[in-house]
């Protein structure tokens, strides 16, 4: 009963967090399942991988509603984030569980620092058309497949990366139990001229047909366990919808300063199970 | 058709996929919601470690009222909604004639299609 509401807590933690400053649950939860419940890096990721799923599904609705997110975009690339996510996901079962670890030590590294340097909170949501549509009046009809692909105010360039770019991001969100964003979004928006919120969005959007190509390996080969998940997807779900309802009247640099120390603490943690 | 068919194409398109994602999100979570609720009032604990995943017994789960049951029909729906929003995506580019999007779907629909058949194959 008591592990139960526990691990409901942790998720609405990691949905909470996740959401206020702009991270998925993913990196979150595997720490929480892996070193507070002791529980086998596999599981996390499985257990992680839904969590993802869900928190997605949620905010990829709205996006789409609200079209902030590019879908024809988001499709072609989730084919390729969908490939790396399968190999990855095929990867997971044979690589070394402390292989693994390491991995997912270098990552919160990577983001704890990534996030020390972020200087303004992005804002997401919002109407994508109010400044990339002021052009719109001078749009060139543009038939070519990546005028098909691109939106108003932006043309989507430089497409051999964001494939490539998109089969990192599945290997990873594979491996590890993460939504990919950390690669999808940065690719992009520098690479292919992508504005932050519809690469942010489209991300999102993404998010759920990756993981869920895992996600099924994971759950046809054992990965998933049904009493960890639930009660975590569950409460991660409550904790991001909460998120986005107070994400305004949160001091976000204190949070972020907090939640570097969080991920350093968490990444030495990683660290030393993975050499044990 | 203009240059931003992101935004551009049928509006309606869009939105049917927005829609199918959220209720479906939300269909799957109230079944994870319900499947929690028989774990913590059978009192069991999430770590004793869940029954593995096995089609033939969902039904049986279900109508003895075992958590395992509605908990893994949550997380089937989970699983699953990403790829009913392509394959909602795929009918919608059918109907537009945009067969480039169209062979996409397809194309990922082949890809979920061949994570089942690879992690069954495996199992073996």
């Amino acid at each position: 009963m008591v592990d139960g509401l526990v691990l409901i807590g942790g998720g609405i933690a990691a949905g909470l967090f996740g959401s206020l400053l702009g991270l998925g649950g993913g990196i979150l939860i595997v720490p929480l399942l892996t070193l507070v419940f002791n529980l086998p890096l596999l599981t996390a990721v499985g257990v992680s991988l839904v969590c993802v799923i869900v928190t997605s599904g949620a905010s990829a609705g709205v996006y789409l509603e609200r079209r902030v997110a590019n879908l024809r975009l988001g499709m072609v690339l989730e084919l390729f984030t969908a490939i790396g996510a399968l190999a990855g996901g095929l990867l997971a079962f044979i690589l070394p569980e402390n292989g693994l670890e390491l991995l997912f030590a270098a990552l919160l590294m990577y983001v704890a620092l990534t996030m020390a340097r972020r200087r303004d909170p992005e804002p997401v949501l919002g109407n994508a058309t109010e400044r990339a549509g002021e052009g719109t009046a001078e749009h060139v009809v543009d038939r070519s497949f990546l005028g098909t692909l691109s939106g108003p105010g932006y043309r989507i360039r430089h497409l051999r990366f964001g494939l490539v770019g998109s089969v990192v991001a599945g290997v990873t969100s594979a491996l590890l139990g993460i939504g990919g964003g950390l690669v999808k979004v940065p690719v992009m928006h520098v690479l292919m001229g992508v504005p932050l919120r519809v690469a942010t969005a489209t991300s999102n959007l993404m998010i759920g047909i990756t993981a869920s190509a895992s996600a099924i390996i994971y759950l046809l080969r054992g990965g998933i366990d049904p009493y960890v998940a639930s009660p975590t997807a569950f409460g991660v779900f409550l904790g991001a919808s909460l998120g986005s309802r107070i994400a305004h009247r949160i001091h976000l640099p204190v949070l972020r300063g907090l939640f570097v120390v969080i991920l350093l603490y968490t990444s030495w943690q990683m660290l030393q199970r993975a050499l044990v | 058709m203009t240059a931003d068919p992101g935004h551009g194409q049928p509006a309606d398109l869009d939105r049917s996929i927005a829609r199918l994602l959220t209720y479906g999100t939300y269909g799957a979570v109230a079944l994870l919601a319900v499947g929690v609720v028989l774990l913590l009032v059978k009192q069991i604990s999430p770590l004793a470690g869940g029954p593995p995943f096995q089609p033939e017994l969902v039904i049986d789960d279900l109508v003895h009222g075992r958590p395992a049951g509605v908990m893994w029909l949550g997380l089937i729906a989970v699983i699953a909604t990403p790829s009913a929003r392509v394959f909602a995506a795929l009918i919608g580019f059918v109907r537009f004639g945009e067969r480039t999007m169209a062979i996409v779907a397809l194309l990922i629909l082949a890809v979920i299609v061949m994570s089942v058949v690879l992690a069954r194959g495996l199992e073996g």
